[in-house]
């Protein structure tokens, strides 16, 4: 390139890119971000080994018994083989992105705003030539890329102990799968971070301002489908309740019938969170939920639009406003 | 001297390794207005946190209205009142608010009318009713001063009671301060880097270099061998380091 | 006026002034209130399933089993509020601690109470007693709304050891939310930044209640957030055996669990807790232990200064 061509404008790179790479450096230098990725990954890999050493013990009493009736001469197909569905085992897993993960999102989400305030580092950049709009952009794709990096490791390293711990393998449709889970885990920790960046940024008092992100953490990943989980009658009873009775899937069906506005109310708590929304999408992609189990991965996202576009269109919301608020520099030049 | 109110015995403080206040002995009358000069890290800070029971010394004992600061720090408490060098109160309560609560913990009887008292005492009765999270620093240091004598304290602590205050808050200072002395016999610790407030505050005064005593003496003899402020200066400049550093540029 | 009683006094006063302390008050209150509509209806509708199912199993000519409605006890109807103390109560309680600390230390004002003539363990007292008070009114409060619940339900008759196990219940929610607000306290007074301060307790009740169940009874972190699933059998392996050996008296949401659902009377007879220390002593001894650390912590602050870092 010719120094005549070599005019500011062409060569500096933008604002959001600077601010970005700047927040990334320092959240990779005080490690904070490494930590709590770390303890996700724990609490994930924990999950994910429990199950399988459960899952081990079902087979290892499943061939125990058939032995035994071979050995009576007995036929084995009394008895019902352990499903083995590798992927299945991810469920713990993915619950603790669900929940531990969220509350995640939102240190970072917090620790993203709150590193602005309280100094007067927001007066050095805003009178650069650069709109408030860019700085806010710059700072959460930063928050958005750190959760991204972390949740490939955490991912990663589920797939690796999958593989290994399974003794079965993962074929390029399980990685398909994982790797489509992990964009809509990105994108379902993006609003998050989202709620508390916008929050910590926007609120008198920080510290305030974590604990309200919170309230909204419980609301939706907690509160939200514990009213829903409760208001099923299934869960009511030890066992469930349709087994007590001994009743049939196609004729729970029809019982259930008589229970319309019951289960819509039921349906609708639940549809308000973006938790259950992503609960329902990743438990049909990798099978978790048995009724899609074994299903090919295309009919299983077409069935899940809904709740894709539900995460997609919450977490652009988000950005959208948390673009869109005006930043008050008297209330960041405060902690 | 008449009788000494404060008494330290070698007091010693170290912090990693380092002698913030070394082998302090220092006596201070009753009733005496006393300036405690020294450059930053002096250890000035410090011994005020050891003398007002909070920060325990390292070795060493003081002092103070005839209680010793290590075996009846309670019985200190109530001789002193302080005012640390940026006075921090509770933001979203009332003056009132405020001051009734450590009247309260002074253990100050009627403390509603004590608080009424003392604020029209520093002319700032105005204040009573609002909160203290708007108010400016020399409004927030006689809210803070306020709450240092509340309790009538015999010995009070006033650690760089001027600083971030203007010309007008000064003197205002000043005059409170020797009215607290005058008219209600308070003996006045007061660390402090101006100079010029020595010479019309202070009837002693003590510097500290580096943890360590380097000069103490009464005011008249101080102005008498070196005469006005500018020699006062001159003889701080040239015990502190940074003087002497200045000194021998020169 | 003692000192501990008015430092006791302006702490809690201070704390119910704050409106994030004051939501999430609101919002456990709410719950529990929430909880005691949801245990009834869904109480409701397991038994509108059962006369449904009756008149479909006579048509199909089968028995009859018994309707699982009458197997429950009335207070079943309040087993949701073991969920909402073990997740908000727990999280508003290390709020309460947090900020029971932090309002002295961000204010700055630890040096003016530094001199006056009480000890640091007078303060220490005051502290815990203001959190004390607090987590009392929390529970109280929650314990007239579930005794309203029972008064206007008609149909509902509760014996007198129902109703001993109710405030049983009610204490035990106390003693745990109680173990966290200590918690709280502590790392308030402990940490240097105010951020971590939160943290650091917040980050204990995740692994608490979310990590620690799947170790020792292989429970999703979801289960947590029922109180039926929360209480099923960990599997006969010896790997179980021994994470509830090891890590059993640590998991206290497993001892709280345990123990709501024996007071509330919902523990199935063939399920027994994790821990070898029976649930409700486990729970004791946290409490003793948080104390401790509390104590501890607000002995040892430095009154010089105390305010944060960050």
């Amino acid at each position: 390139m010719s120094d005549a061509i070599m005019t500011p404008a062409a060569v500096a790179p933008s604002p959001i890119r600077t601010i970005a790479a700047k927040d990334i450096r320092d959240a990779l230098r005080d490690r904070f971000v490494l930590i709590v990725t770390v303890f996700l990954g724990i609490a994930a890999v924990v999950a994910l080994l429990t199950g399988a050493i459960a899952l081990r013990n079902d087979v290892a009493t499943y061939d125990a018994a058939k032995a035994t009736l071979l050995a009576l001469g007995k036929s084995a197909g009394e008895i019902k083989a352990p499903e083995f569905y590798p992927l299945r085992l991810l469920r713990g897993a993915i619950e603790q992105i669900e929940i531990i993960g969220a509350a995640i999102s939102i240190l970072i989400g917090y620790r993203a705003a709150a590193s602005e305030r309280g100094r007067q580092t927001l007066a050095l950049m805003l009178t650069r030539p650069m709109r408030p709009w860019q700085f806010v952009a710059g700072k959460a794709l930063a928050g958005i890329a750190l959760l991204a990096g972390g949740l490939a490791l955490v991912l990663g390293m589920l797939t690796a102990v999958l593989h290994l711990s399974s003794g079965v393998g993962l074929v390029p449709d399980d990685l398909l799968r994982i790797a489509i889970v992990w964009g809509v885990a990105v994108a379902y920790s993006a609003c998050f971070f989202l709620v508390a960046f916008i929050l910590t940024l926007h609120m008198r008092q920080i510290s305030h301002a974590l604990l309200a992100a919170f309230a909204v953490w419980l609301t939706l990943v907690l509160i939200a489908p514990q009213v829903g989980d409760t208001l099923d009658p299934d869960n009511q009873v030890a066992g469930g309740v349709f087994a007590q009775l001994q009743i049939s899937k196609p004729d729970q069906t029809q019982i259930m019938k008589g229970f319309a506005t019951f289960e819509a109310l039921r349906n609708g708590i639940e549809e308000a969170s973006v938790t259950k929304h992503f609960e329902r999408f990743t438990f049909a992609v990798l099978g978790i939920k048995s009724t899609y189990t074994g299903m090919a991965l295309w009919p299983v996202l077409v069935e899940m639009t809904s709740n894709l576009i539900w995460i997609v269109m919450t977490v652009l919301g988000l950005g959208a406003l948390a673009l869109a608020l005006p930043l008050n520099p008297d209330r960041l030049a405060k902690a | 001297m008449s009788d000494p109110i404060i008494m330290t015995d070698k007091l010693t403080q170290s912090f990693d390794g380092v002698r913030a206040v070394d082998s302090l002995t220092l006596e201070i009358a009753k009733g005496e207005v006393f300036g405690f000069l020294g450059h930053n890290g002096a250890g000035k800070t410090t011994t005020v946190q050891m003398l007002t029971t909070l920060a325990k010394p390292a070795s060493g004992t003081a002092r103070v209205a005839g209680h010793d600061i290590r075996t009846d720090p309670l019985s200190v408490r109530r001789s002193i009142g302080y005012v640390p060098e940026n006075v921090r109160l509770y933001d979203t309560q009332t003056a009132t608010e405020n001051l009734l609560f450590f009247a309260r913990l002074s253990g100050v009887e009627a403390p509603q009318a004590r608080v009424a008292e003392v604020l029209d005492l520093l002319d700032c009765t105005y204040l009573a009713h609002q909160r203290v999270g708007g108010f400016s620093k020399g409004m927030r240091q006689r809210v803070g001063l306020a709450q240092a004598i509340l309790h009538r304290p015999s010995v009070l602590f006033l650690d760089e009671p001027t600083s971030g205050l203007d010309p007008m808050g000064i003197k205002m200072l000043r005059d409170l301060i020797i009215r607290l002395n005058i008219e209600f016999g308070m003996t006045i610790f007061m660390n402090t880097h101006l100079i010029s407030e020595i010479a019309k505050t202070c009837t002693s005064i003590a510097v500290l270099s580096h943890g360590k005593l380097v000069f103490h003496d009464r005011i008249e003899a101080v102005t008498a061998r070196y005469g006005d402020d500018a020699a006062l200066e001159e003889l701080y400049l040239s015990l502190t380091p940074v003087g002497r550093l200045a000194g021998a540029a020169a | 006026m003692s000192p501990r009683w008015l430092v006791a006094r302006q702490s809690a006063l201070f704390v119910l002034r704050e409106r994030t302390v004051a939501l999430l008050g609101a919002m456990f209150i709410v719950l529990v209130l929430i909880s005691a509509w949801l245990g009834w209806s869904a109480t409701a509708t397991v038994d509108g399933i059962y006369q449904q199912a009756t008149v479909f199993l006579k048509a199909a000519g089968r028995t009859v089993p018994p309707n699982p409605v009458f197997d429950m006890s009335p207070l079943f109807l309040m087993r949701n509020m073991s969920v909402y103390v073990a997740l908000i109560g727990a999280l508003s309680a290390i709020v309460i601690g947090n900020r029971l600390v932090c309002l002295d230390r961000k204010a700055g004002v630890l040096p003016l109470i530094g001199i006056r003539p009480l000890s640091q363990g007078d303060y220490a007292i005051g502290k815990i007693a203001a959190l004390g008070a607090l987590i009392a009114g929390l529970s109280i409060v929650a314990a007239v709304a579930a005794t309203a619940t029972f008064l206007v339900l008609p149909s509902i008759q509760l014996s007198l050891l129902q109703w001993a196990q109710l405030v049983g219940f009610m204490v035990v929610s106390a003693v745990y939310m109680a173990i966290f607000g200590l918690i709280g306290l502590a790392t308030g007074a402990w940490s240097r930044s105010e951020t971590v301060g939160l943290l650091l307790p917040v980050t204990a009740w995740l692994a608490l209640t979310f990590i620690l169940p799947q170790l020792t009874a292989n429970l999703n972190p979801t289960a947590a957030i029922n109180p039926i699933s929360a209480l099923a059998a960990p599997p006969d392996i010896g790997f179980f055996h021994w994470t509830a050996q090891i890590l059993g008296p640590f998991s206290l949401a497993d001892s709280f669990k345990f123990a709501s659902a024996r007071l509330l009377d919902y523990l199935p007879p063939d399920i027994s807790p994790p821990s070898f220390i029976p649930p409700f002593l486990d729970l004791l001894l946290a409490l003793v232990a948080a104390t401790a650390l509390a104590w501890r912590s607000l002995t040892g602050l430095a009154m010089t200064q105390g305010d944060y870092n960050v």
